[in-house]
């Protein structure tokens, strides 16, 4: 029965990755697009299973927004090494991804692929939130493969 | 009371609200602006998208036989300003927002195309090649042979043509 119970786990949390979200400097465009998939009933990401938690060891699948600036580089490769394996990492928004119209400033040192290995890409300024649920889609497709 | 009836009444009627997709198609509206889509025969080479775009997504490069357009969805913002400053209407907003793609695939995601150079027709010079959308914006009211035949040409040649000097036979 004891040993029955990790691979009952693992089976039933391939259908429920919880998100978590980090904010890597963003304008809060994103973030605002985020939180719209999950509260506004006309997009609704928990149908997908998912679900925001609010403590990084809960978390599945990382979401983060926001270009990586200088000041909260180091706290966010703290936070990022809290989240335990395994984990997806979606970039949503371009910021993330390429550095978007923040590219080449002083003030950023992302791109964050440079220090975090990621996932999903979800490019936009900030991306609808049918993008973001369909990256999120793709993320859990990932999900499923690494458990 | 009276007033949770009716609200009941009409959620029971309209069903949910929520959108179906991921499982079906998800409700686009058609002026929506996302992925930039370039079409290198309307492109005069002016190069003002580049000098343009708040993200630095669009690039030009030098190739033996014209230049290349680059531009990188992944940074570009969706202004939309390269198309409204697109003045011979090569670049244009649609409305397809699918662009989420895995790490794999992130340098993949470029619209590329090569612009050639054209000869003028009259000298033979190697010139920037004159669209048509363009052309009629310069020559309103010209015969369409008429204006194939000028933006065959090279602009000093077509300057002569159009604009001739006092004296010589138009």
């Amino acid at each position: 029965m004891n040993a029955q119970i990790p691979s009952l786990l693992s089976r039933l949390s391939t259908k429920s990755p919880w998100l978590y979200r980090i904010n890597a400097g963003s304008c809060n465009g994103c973030d605002v697009e985020l939180a719209t998939t999950a509260i506004i009933p006309r997009y609704d990401v928990e149908r997908l299973g998912c679900q925001y938690c609010g403590s990084p060891k809960h978390a599945d699948i990382v979401l983060i927004t926001g270009p990586l600036t200088v000041r909260v580089k180091d706290k966010v490769l703290r936070l990022y090494q809290e989240i335990p394996d395994p984990k997806v990492t979606v970039a949503v928004g371009v910021c993330p991804i390429s550095g978007g119209v923040f590219r080449d400033s002083y003030a950023i040192a992302g791109p964050l692929d440079q220090y975090i290995p990621i996932d999903v890409n979800v490019p936009g300024c900030p991306p609808r939130p049918q993008a973001i649920i369909e990256g999120i889609a793709k993320a859990i497709a990932v999900w499923q493969t690494r458990i | 009371m009276s007033f949770f009836l009716p609200v009941l009444l009409r959620n029971l009627l309209k069903g949910p609200s929520t959108e179906a997709f991921p499982f079906g198609e998800a409700i686009t509206p058609k002026k929506l602006r996302a992925r930039i889509s370039f079409d290198p025969d309307s492109c005069a080479l002016c190069r003002v998208c580049a000098r343009i775009c708040p993200a630095g997504a669009i690039q030009f490069e030098k190739k033996p036989d014209g230049l290349e357009f680059n531009l990188w969805h992944n940074a570009c913002v969706f202004c939309g300003l390269c198309a409204l400053y697109c003045e011979s209407e090569g670049l244009h907003s649609t409305n397809d927002w699918h662009l989420s793609h895995l790490q794999s695939e992130k340098y993949d995601l470029v619209e590329r195309a090569t612009v050639k150079f054209q000869k003028c027709t009259k000298c033979g010079k190697q010139k920037m090649p004159a669209p048509l959308p363009l052309m009629a914006k310069l020559y309103p009211g010209l015969p369409a042979d008429e204006i194939e035949r000028l933006r065959a040409m090279c602009p000093q040649c077509r300057k002569a043509e159009t604009a001739p000097a006092e004296g010589e036979p138009s």
